[in-house]
């Protein structure tokens, strides 16, 4: 199950800093459960978010992704399992404003083909129409902040991942958006039996995950 | 195996988005190419034209003085008060031995701006190789053939006005003006195009010219309808210039050596043309220092605003690397999008250099009748190819940064 997670005495200290960002002796996340990661500015959730994600290293521990110890991993290897196993949304979003909706959900297939297959093209289209887009020939550039952060969505849950991680996925929307996107992060990530990891301030999104814990002075409670 | 990818969505996105930076990018490296194949292109025409347009001027003799200036009055046209050798000296070397024909130039007129030049026959078709396109050669006084770009038919008469241009007005009362007035040349001929300022030219009799401006015409008194040689010493007057066609190589040495003394020069135009293409080489030279400069100047921009560039999206290179984009991925993209717009730029400068180039000579040919042809040889391509190659190597600098930056550290820049 590849969206099982498992964390062993984790830990990251920067160089010349005395005590640990955090230290995490054991978390477990069941496959296609979700897990709320909050905790006050500054206490290191996204750096841990980064290393979940396999984009930074730990200092000591291990960090399992079902039988895919993440720790261990050229940065090829960690390339190719994020580009197929993880779905990752941004606060920000980060569409290519050059390119229409259609073609930044396609985006990650050109990681690894030089034209997208047929059935991920139809994937796209689908992924699209369930969030509400259809408009798949607008350009990102002209579209409202909620929608962009839909198509978002779209593009990370393309390759059907196991496991989608978002960082802060409401913040940047206004109060109106931000109960629709996130129920319907919540929604997607369900219907692909795909393990969610959300860090987020948002309570009424938080509150409507399947575990939330706090990352306070170091600990993750 | 290496996987296949395809960075262009995004390059397409990014050039796309950044359609003026593109647009500047482009002009600035085009414009700095264009100015250099200019120069050189220009320089190379100069010198084949200059050239081209001396092949028929075997060894030329004048008077003491100025080879340049002989060359510039015999060649190209560009008579400015050109002393006269003595009548005898061209007698003497139309009965040399070695010696095809010796044919005088003689200047002074031109009808409605093309200028009328007194030669002889063998001149006028250079010894029997350069057959008319229409008609024939002169064969009697009162006849012309004219040069190629003359517009004037066969059969037309015109009489000749002083100055060797159209707007020449100056009289310096030794000739009678009636003189002209009554002259009367008949065209016969229409020679094959030279592609030099020949092609303007309306070749009479010398004997006609010299009868116009009141001087013997090299015959004896009851020779008066008489053209060419031989001539008669003692009633040749001074001519500008005569060009020798010797019959051999090592007679024209020897012809030079001969028309070497104190009452004349001779040279061969090549001689000249060297001299004066070694300072053209010299001011190729300056030039071609400065387009690089250019260059140099222009690439040094662009790597600083691609950098700039290059910082201002570090976080987008970090969102591709954490979507499951390669390491080379990224490289591709960063490199890509720099050399497309250096070697757009290079192609870009080398079409705009070479039409301008072009354009140049086309305008200089309707100005002078000089053809200039252009071409790109080895210097134009070793300049693009060696932008193309900076710019290649310099794309490199943004895109191994790209490689090497660390994902979680893109992902945090503000």
């Amino acid at each position: 199950m590849s969206g099982a997670l498992q964390v062993r005495d984790l830990s990251l200290r920067f160089s010349g800093q005395q005590h640990a960002l955090f230290e995490i002796p054991t978390l477990e996340v069941r496959p296609g459960s979700s897990l709320g990661i909050r905790g006050p500015s500054g206490a290191g959730k996204t750096t841990l978010f980064h290393c979940l994600a396999g984009i930074a290293q730990p200092s000591a521990g291990q960090i399992r992704w079902g039988d895919t110890d993440i720790c261990n991993k050229d940065a090829q290897a960690l390339d190719r399992w994020r580009h197929r196993q993880v779905g990752l949304i941004f606060q920000d979003f980060h569409l290519i404003d050059g390119l229409s909706v259609l073609d930044n959900v396609l985006l990650p297939a050109h990681f690894d083909a030089w034209r997208p297959a047929a059935q991920l093209r139809q994937r796209a289209r689908e992924l699209l129409a369930e969030v509400g887009i259809t408009a798949f020939d607008r350009m990102a550039a002209v579209l409202s902040r909620g929608e962009r952060q839909r198509v978002a969505f779209a593009r990370a849950l393309l390759f059907q991942p196991a496991i989608v991680m978002a960082d802060e996925p409401t913040a940047s929307l206004d109060p109106d958006h931000r109960s629709r996107v996130g129920d319907l992060l919540l929604a997607l990530a369900r219907a692909q039996g795909a393990t969610l990891i959300v860090i987020s301030h948002e309570h009424e999104l938080l509150s409507r995950m399947d575990r939330n814990m706090t990352l306070q002075d170091g600990r993750l409670i | 195996m290496i996987p296949l990818f395809n960075p262009f969505p995004i390059v397409c996105a990014d050039l796309r988005r950044n359609r003026l930076l593109v647009l500047v990018t482009l002009l600035l490296v085009a414009l700095s190419v264009a100015a250099g194949i200019a120069v050189i292109s220009q320089e190379r025409a100069l010198r084949q034209g200059s050239a081209r347009a001396a092949d028929d001027f075997d060894l030329l003799v004048g008077a003491p003085g100025s080879p340049t200036q002989l060359v510039l009055t015999a060649v190209y046209l560009r008579p400015q008060a050109t002393p006269l050798l003595d009548g005898d000296i061209l007698e003497k070397a139309s009965s040399t031995r070695g010696v095809k024909y010796a044919a005088p130039i003689a200047f002074g007129d031109n009808w409605q701006g093309y200028p009328i030049i007194g030669t002889i026959a063998d001149f006028a078709n250079r010894g029997g190789k350069l057959m008319p396109t229409e008609g024939r050669v002169f064969r009697q006084r009162g006849e012309a053939v004219i040069g190629a770009a003359v517009k004037l038919p066969l059969g037309a008469t015109l009489s000749p006005q002083h100055g060797l241009h159209h707007d020449d007005d100056d009289d310096d009362g030794d000739h009678p003006d009636h003189a002209h007035a009554a002259m009367h040349y008949t065209v016969v001929g229409r020679l094959p195009p030279r592609h030099n300022i020949w092609d303007n030219a309306i070749l009479v009799p010398v004997e006609d010219v010299w009868a116009v401006h009141g001087l013997p015409d090299g015959h004896g008194i009851n020779d008066a309808q008489r053209i060419g040689p031989p001539w008669n010493a003692a009633r040749l007057p001074g001519v500008p210039a005569i060009v020798i066609k010797p019959d051999s190589i090592a007679a024209a040495y020897g012809l030079r050596g001969q028309f070497r003394n104190p009452r004349s020069i001779a040279l061969f135009p090549a001689e000249v043309l060297n001299d004066l293409y070694l300072t053209l080489g010299n001011v190729r030279d300056l030039m071609s220092v400065l387009a690089l400069t250019t260059q140099v100047l222009v690439v040094a921009a662009v790597l600083m605003a691609l950098l700039v560039g290059f910082l201002a999206r570090r976080r987008q290179f970090a969102v591709l690397r954490a979507m499951g984009a390669s390491r080379r991925y990224v490289f591709c993209v960063v490199w890509i999008e720099v050399a497309l717009l250096i070697v757009g730029g290079a192609v870009l400068g080398l079409l705009l250099g070479f039409g301008a180039s072009m354009l140049l000579s086309h305008w200089l040919q309707a100005q002078t009748g000089f053809a200039m042809p252009v071409s790109l040889g080895a210097s134009e391509g070793f300049l693009v190819g060696g932008l193309v190659l900076a710019g290649g190597l310099i794309g490199m600098l943004p895109a191994w940064l790209a490689f090497r930056r660390s994902i979680a550290e893109g992902l945090t820049v503000g």
